[in-house]
């Protein structure tokens, strides 16, 4: 074909650049619609598969309660589970004191901190460092006295250390008068509320 | 080609007829006479017709036919080559064309050219100003004996040497064919006593002395007659033709011309004179005598019917992709709107699930963890009274040691630390004794049951040699200088 008549092909070639024109936006439209219900159908998708394992652990978590509802809440009721409750502490040191028919003592309760993560294990557990000192009559006072505080303490607590010192050099005597000092570190645990919990 | 819609033009002296065709379909539009009123209906005819492209084959006495072997060149050089040749054989003549018809097998290889025009074409100046005027795409000028050479092809004639006879319009056009390749033509007019059957043989005769004499025509070959002639007046000039050993004559019966055009019988007989151009109109123009000027419109109408079948193709590329993609778009909003719906079932599923749970201060998996934790906690490790009942029975066995302190530690590893602080109740100054009593003591100790470890930290004398060691014999004694301290890893 010879040297193109440009001047005489002004209608055609507008017209060819009109279709290319409106085909190339029809076809980029079309794209653009098409990449969008294809990432909107890829979003659905995702939230299918999450709805599905939301379903399932539903499921899952519905056995669990079955399982171990009533386990929880008596710790609930005992304390273990919640803010710690220094009152009713109080309340069981001095009525531990009383059963065990001891001499009065002191306690120091230090503020509430974190357990150690080992011993926690992703829990939210609360440690409160507490340390009592008491006169003694004789050496199982203390082991009759811890006894009666693990009944009537709220929460759960551990011994984590103990020193015993007798008062005086002289001789024990037949009368009811204490001869030892005794010194106690106890840790006391409770796990905090979650706040972000499933209802 | 789809986009073959053409105006075939027969071209003569005294008319000219149309031919509307287009492939599997034609249509004659009829003959148009070399007069006023045969232009101004002729010209009707190219208003209604607009923008068809035209081929205007010419049927004239006034024609000339050369072959001539040339050098190959190629592109621009053959253009001049050509253009200097048929300067050099017509002169003057306006409507010149070459044909390269194929190239030599031996020697330089030179290429084989018939060379045409139209020694006179004044009476086809009117239909040609008409045609301009109209601004008619003209796609070429050729002449009859090109159209009959098509012909002959679709007659599929084996013979390498053909002279085909055709009367039309009361005259005679012989034509010569080398292996179905024009090679001369010539037409005997009306005016010329070639009416009678006898002259038209000897019209044939005297062609192929011509041809012969001027080395067209191998001298020793026999030429093959087809005879064409819708009204049959040529049928009786085959007998002497065959009479004659140089020729072999057939006849070209309607039927079998029809058949191999492929158009009706009826058609054909009412109008003969459409067989060459039914043959040439799907053809590509192979010698065309028009000159450049003329082609214009149709270098145009190639140009806008190119720009626009692409602009259709890109139009329906674009509508196909577009209507692919929105159908396909369509499907995957449809899948997402399902997909949307099985969501809202599962999470109203979910929300019946979890509408019965208990509110709880913990999540539900860590139900079983903090439960588990806290019959870990439970578990003490220090049981002081455990840690007692041991290190009581030693002591019972010892009653003369006097304990000053008792520390216990956890040490977390299922093992508790006891630090005992002591001292001997009685004391006469013989260390040695207060060491063995020491002795015994630890050795007892380290025999009780859940007793892992003693160490001696401390003693009433340091006999190591790497220490320091003082004191004093005063002769008095004290039981404090009978401390000791002992550490004990019990397990808890």
């Amino acid at each position: 074909m010879s040297r193109p008549p440009i001047a005489s092909l002004k209608t055609s070639i507008l017209l060819l650049l009109a279709a290319s024109l409106l085909s190339a936006a029809g076809v980029f439209w079309s794209h653009q619609q098409d990449t969008a219900a294809r990432a909107d159908l890829q979003r659905q998708q995702t939230a299918l598969n999450a709805a599905h394992t939301r379903q399932q652990q539903g499921q899952t978590e519905a056995r669990l309660i079955t399982q171990h509802l009533d386990a929880y809440r008596a710790l609930v009721a005992k304390g273990f589970v919640g803010e710690e409750n220094r009152l009713a502490w109080i309340e069981a040191v001095h009525l531990a004191n009383r059963d065990a028919r001891l001499y009065g003592l002191t306690y120091t309760l230090s503020p509430r901190t974190a357990a150690q993560p080992a011993l926690a294990g992703g829990l939210p557990l609360k440690q409160t460092r507490m340390i009592l000192k008491m006169p003694l009559l004789v050496e199982t006072d203390l082991p009759r006295f811890i006894e009666a505080l693990h009944e009537r303490a709220p929460g759960l607590f551990r011994v984590s250390s103990c020193r015993l010192a007798r008062i005086t050099d002289a001789p024990p005597q037949p009368v009811n008068r204490p001869e030892l000092d005794a010194e106690c570190e106890f840790l006391w645990f409770t796990v905090a509320a979650d706040t972000g919990t499933t209802q | 080609m789809m986009f073959d819609h053409r105006l075939i033009l027969l071209a003569t002296p005294r008319q000219i007829g149309v031919l509307d065709w287009r492939p599997g379909h034609m249509h004659w539009l009829g003959e148009f006479a070399a007069s006023e009123a045969g232009l101004a209906a002729f010209r009707q005819v190219l208003v209604k017709h607009a923008q068809l492209p035209v081929l205007l084959v010419v049927d004239t006495v006034d024609e000339d036919y050369r072959s001539e072997i040339l050098p190959h060149v190629q592109g621009h050089a053959r253009d001049e080559l050509l253009a200097r040749k048929l300067k050099q054989v017509f002169r003057n003549a306006r409507f010149t064309g070459a044909w390269r018809q194929a190239r030599e097998t031996t020697g330089r290889r030179d290429d084989r050219y018939l060379l045409a025009a139209l020694t006179d074409a004044e009476w086809l100046m009117p239909w040609l100003i008409l045609l301009h005027r109209e601004r008619v795409p003209l796609c070429g000028i050729t002449p009859l004996a090109m159209a009959y050479q098509h012909l002959l092809a679709r007659l599929r004639v084996p013979a390498p040497h053909t002279l085909l006879a055709c009367r039309l319009n009361n005259s005679l056009r012989l034509s010569y064919y080398h292996n179905g390749l024009l090679r001369f033509s010539r037409l005997i007019g009306s005016d010329t006593p070639t009416q009678l059957p006898g002259n038209a043989a000897d019209e044939i005769a005297k062609t192929q002395l011509y041809l012969t004499g001027q080395r067209i025509l191998p001298r020793e070959a026999r030429l093959h007659v087809l005879l064409l002639d819708p009204s049959g007046q040529l049928d009786s000039a085959q007998a002497p033709l065959n009479a004659d050993p140089a020729f072999s004559t057939r006849l070209i019966d309607m039927p079998s011309l029809a058949r191999a055009l492929r158009i009706p019988d009826s058609f054909l007989a009412a109008t003969p004179e459409i067989a060459p151009l039914a043959a040439i109109a799907d053809e590509s123009v192979q010698l065309n005598l028009a000159p450049p000027e003329l082609l214009q419109r149709h270098i145009e109408f190639r140009w806008r019917r190119g720009l626009n079948l692409a602009a259709g193709i890109v139009a329906a590329a674009g509508l196909t992709l577009t209507a692919a993609y929105w159908l396909n778009t369509q499907d995957l909003r449809d899948q997402a709107l399902r997909i949307k719906g099985e969501v809202q079932r599962g999470d109203a599923r979910h929300a019946a699930i979890v509408r019965d749970f208990p509110a709880l201060a913990t999540r539900p998996d860590q139900l079983g963890q903090t439960i588990a934790l806290a019959t870990q906690l439970s578990r003490s490790p220090l049981d002081v009274n455990a840690l007692f009942l041991p290190l009581g029975q030693a002591l019972a066995a010892h009653p003369d040691v006097i304990v000053k302190t008792l520390t216990l530690q956890d040490t977390a590893d299922g093992m508790a630390d006891i630090t005992l602080d002591a001292r001997l109740s009685d004391f006469d100054g013989n260390y040695r004794a207060a060491m063995a009593r020491i002795d015994s003591l630890v050795s007892r100790l380290a025999a009780t049951p859940g007793i892992a470890a003693v160490e001696r930290v401390t003693s009433p004398v340091n006999t190591a040699s790497t220490a320091t060691l003082s004191g004093k014999t005063s002769g008095e004694t004290r039981p404090e200088e009978t401390r000791f301290t002992l550490s004990l890893q019990v397990r808890s």
